[in-house]
């Protein structure tokens, strides 16, 4: 591969995650949702390999090879058995309708490109658009978060939250120190496995993951 | 000793609680490991407190000033809990908690403190990110004890709104790197350094650690439990039991208010500029406002010392905002004073739910008359928490809005001043209620002996602290404030 299509291919491979962020909120189900989730971070790997070949950054393949595993092996894998342990094959059930939460997503979208066109001092090593793309995904997350009813899409918000902030360290400075990558990977990989037993908890206590029902402590 | 065997004696506690084979055990490694990591924490602490920096791990891990006060704090709090929770769950009888269970009681709770360590002897600012995140993931099955509805939700409520906090954090870390990355020539892998951000911090963007400092503040704020990022916080301390609210309220929040510190010091240096000092001024205030009339209209009191927390977490962050020698003196001594404070209301609440068998104020009447001794430890802690003389919150609360005078901030003070009144109003109406009158019906009335020694210790420290700051204490909090001063780095 010569290195001049590494940039068109990195540009491809975002718009894909922007079309697999959309995927996660549009998805009927929730397994459908996690493997949207684990199509983005698999995307994710693939820009950290063109980022890490174009900047001649060897450290970052670690980083690749792990969000594989983690991501899109690993962290399905767990949703998967949480799906089939707490009985959820129902439909997604948000607050708003499909159509108009995508409508949202794009005005997010919007806003991510707007807000990041106008700081001054922020010159990434890699391509500005990513900065949006980036910040897009962290907004985003947070509109998974606060959209879908179920206990288990407020975990996957929270892990497109951190996909949107690997995104912004390897295209703004190459990749946080490798020991941090990992800390945080490890991080990340025991919040999930934690959340998993709570969700367990929950459902044993309210018999059911709705987040409507949690609302015994006021005041 | 390093800061390596130090941190090792929590992980070493931690798995031989999981794996005692019965109750005894667990009881032991539990209480003797908070023991031996106090001693040796403090004996570390003090004697290598005043010869500079000492780094650990690749420079990764260091001992200032700043983190050496934090972690005298960690241990000494930590022996407290430890020494309370020793009676308080390895109680015999019906309401038993299961060997399962205190177990796993007894590795997360040591693990929590090995986190909370990590986060004050973190140098590398990225492992302080992720021993942060570690202490929510610890403490979350603390909160929850004992599987209710709503110990559960509070639980879920604290992980997720801390991690989305904490994320938040991440994104600043991920600026303060790309401004070191781009405006510091060499470096490598100490990029991320504190000791090396702090001496080159002339040379990182201003504009970008402004906007890093506001992602800090509001992710590190959630933490320490900063209004309007505090919702998370009565929940978890009122669900906790006694001993983790103590913890949780005394040092977690702490921690979370030394990560906001550190990247202060920074972003002072880089921008010399008022700005980040400003914004904890503004928020501090808010969150002691917030807290107000939720303090006057409450009806259970462990919620009412969370509250409390808000409050006092405000006063820190205010005192830090104040700066100058005053108000960092003050803000640091504050942070000791209300540790030892809340914790002993948090202790008191655990023998009230006890002997009470209730969390509402209005239910509870003539403590004095149940239980002198509580009685007495519960109307200290109270006295102390809203600031009265000859208790240690006075000293540190009055330091604090010196600094304020003195810096000029005239405005905030004001607020501060009549906001403290009303607090104070609403703390005695509550705990005259409690405190006085003829209990209503007879109540269990059993003694544990350790666990009204610790109400004792703590009472004894809230005097102590009052008259006299221990030299040793003294000067580790000066040489702190040189720190957060910037005058040395």
């Amino acid at each position: 591969m010569s290195s001049e299509w590494i940039p068109s291919l990195v540009h491809f491979f975002g718009m894909m995650l922007l079309v697999a962020s959309f995927g996660i909120i549009a998805a009927p189900q929730i397994m459908a949702s996690v493997r949207a989730y684990a199509v983005h971070s698999f995307l994710l790997a693939v820009i950290t390999v063109l980022v890490a070949l174009a900047g001649h950054v060897e450290h970052l393949l670690i980083s690749a090879a792990l969000t594989v595993v983690l991501k899109t092996v690993v962290i399905p894998r767990v949703f998967s058995k949480m799906i089939h342990r707490l009985g959820v094959r129902r439909e997604v059930e948000s607050y708003a309708n499909v159509p108009f939460l995508l409508l949202i997503s794009v005005l997010l979208l919007f806003v991510s490109f707007y807000v990041t066109s106008g700081l001054r001092g922020l010159e990434p090593v890699f391509s500005k658009e990513f900065v949006s793309i980036a910040i897009f995904t962290v907004f985003f997350g947070m509109l998974v978060m606060i959209s879908v009813k179920k206990a288990m899409t407020q975990v996957l918000g929270l892990l497109l939250i951190e996909n949107g902030l690997f995104l912004l360290g390897i295209t703004m400075t190459f990749g946080m120190p490798l020991l941090v990558e990992l800390g945080i990977s490890f991080d990340v990989l025991v919040a999930v496995f934690i959340m998993g037993i709570f969700m367990l908890k929950i459902r044993g206590a309210f018999e059911g993951i709705d987040i409507d029902d949690l609302t015994e402590l006021k005041g | 000793m390093t800061i390596g065997y130090l941190l090792a004696i929590p992980v070493v506690s931690a798995f031989c609680c999981l794996a005692s084979g019965t109750k005894a055990f667990v009881r032991f490694f539990f209480v003797a490991g908070a023991v031996l990591l106090a001693a040796a924490g403090e004996y570390f602490v003090f004697t290598r407190a005043g010869q500079g920096n000492l780094f650990a791990f690749g420079g990764n891990l260091f001992m200032d000033p700043l983190g050496a006060l934090f972690a005298a704090l960690i241990v000494a709090l930590g022996l407290l809990s430890a020494v309370y929770a020793g009676g308080y769950l390895f109680e015999e009888g019906p309401s038993a908690i299961p060997l399962r269970k205190l177990r796993r009681y007894g590795f997360f709770f040591h693990l929590f403190l090995f986190t909370m360590l990590l986060t004050v002897f973190a140098n590398n600012l990225g492992i302080m990110w992720i021993s942060i995140e570690g202490t929510t993931l610890a403490s979350a099955f603390l909160v929850n004890i004992d599987d209710k509805k709503s110990s559960v939700e509070a639980a879920w409520k604290y992980l997720i709104l801390c991690s989305v906090g904490i994320a938040l954090a991440l994104f600043g870390i991920i600026l303060v790197y790309y401004s070191a990355a781009l405006g510091v020539s060499g470096g490598g892998n100490y990029l991320l350094n504190w000791t090396f951000l702090a001496g080159r911090a002339k040379e990182l963007n201003p504009q970008v650690m402004r906007l890093a400092f506001v992602f800090i503040l509001v992710g590190y704020g959630t933490k320490a439990g900063l209004a309007p990022f505090h919702s998370w916080l009565p929940d978890a301390h009122s669900q906790a039991p006694s001993p983790v609210s103590a913890l949780l309220s005394g040092v977690l929040l702490s921690c979370a208010t030394l990560g906001i510190l550190r990247f202060h010091i920074l972003t002072k240096a880089a921008t010399e500029s008022p700005f980040s000092g400003h914004l904890l001024i503004f928020f501090g205030v808010l969150s002691v406002a917030v807290a107000v009339p939720f303090i006057l209209d409450q009806k259970d009191y462990k919620r009412l010392f969370a509250y409390s927390s808000v409050e006092h977490m405000g006063l820190v962050a205010a005192g830090l905002g104040f700066g100058g020698a005053w108000g960092l003196y003050g803000a640091l001594l504050h942070v000791v004073n209300h540790a030892f404070g809340k914790s002993l209301l948090f202790f008191c609440s655990g023998h009230l739910l006890h002997q009470f068998g209730t969390k509402e104020i209005g239910k509870i009447r003539g403590i004095l008359k149940v239980n002198p001794l509580l009685g007495g430890a519960f109307f200290a802690g109270i006295m102390a928490i809203t600031g009265m003389p000859p208790f240690n919150i006075f000293v540190s609360k009055f330091f604090i809005l010196c600094g304020g005078f003195a810096g000029g901030h005239f405005f905030a003070c004001g607020i501060l001043l009549f906001l403290l009144v009303f607090i104070f109003a609403g703390f005695l109406r509550h705990a005259c209620n409690m405190v006085f009158g003829i209990p209503e019906k007879t109540v269990r009335a059993e003694r544990n002996r350790v666990m009204d020694g610790v109400l004792l210790a703590g009472v004894f420290f809230l005097v102590l602290l009052g008259v006299w700051v221990p030299g040793p204490l003294h000067r580790l909090i000066l040489g702190a404030v040189s720190v957060a001063g910037g005058t040395t780095g």
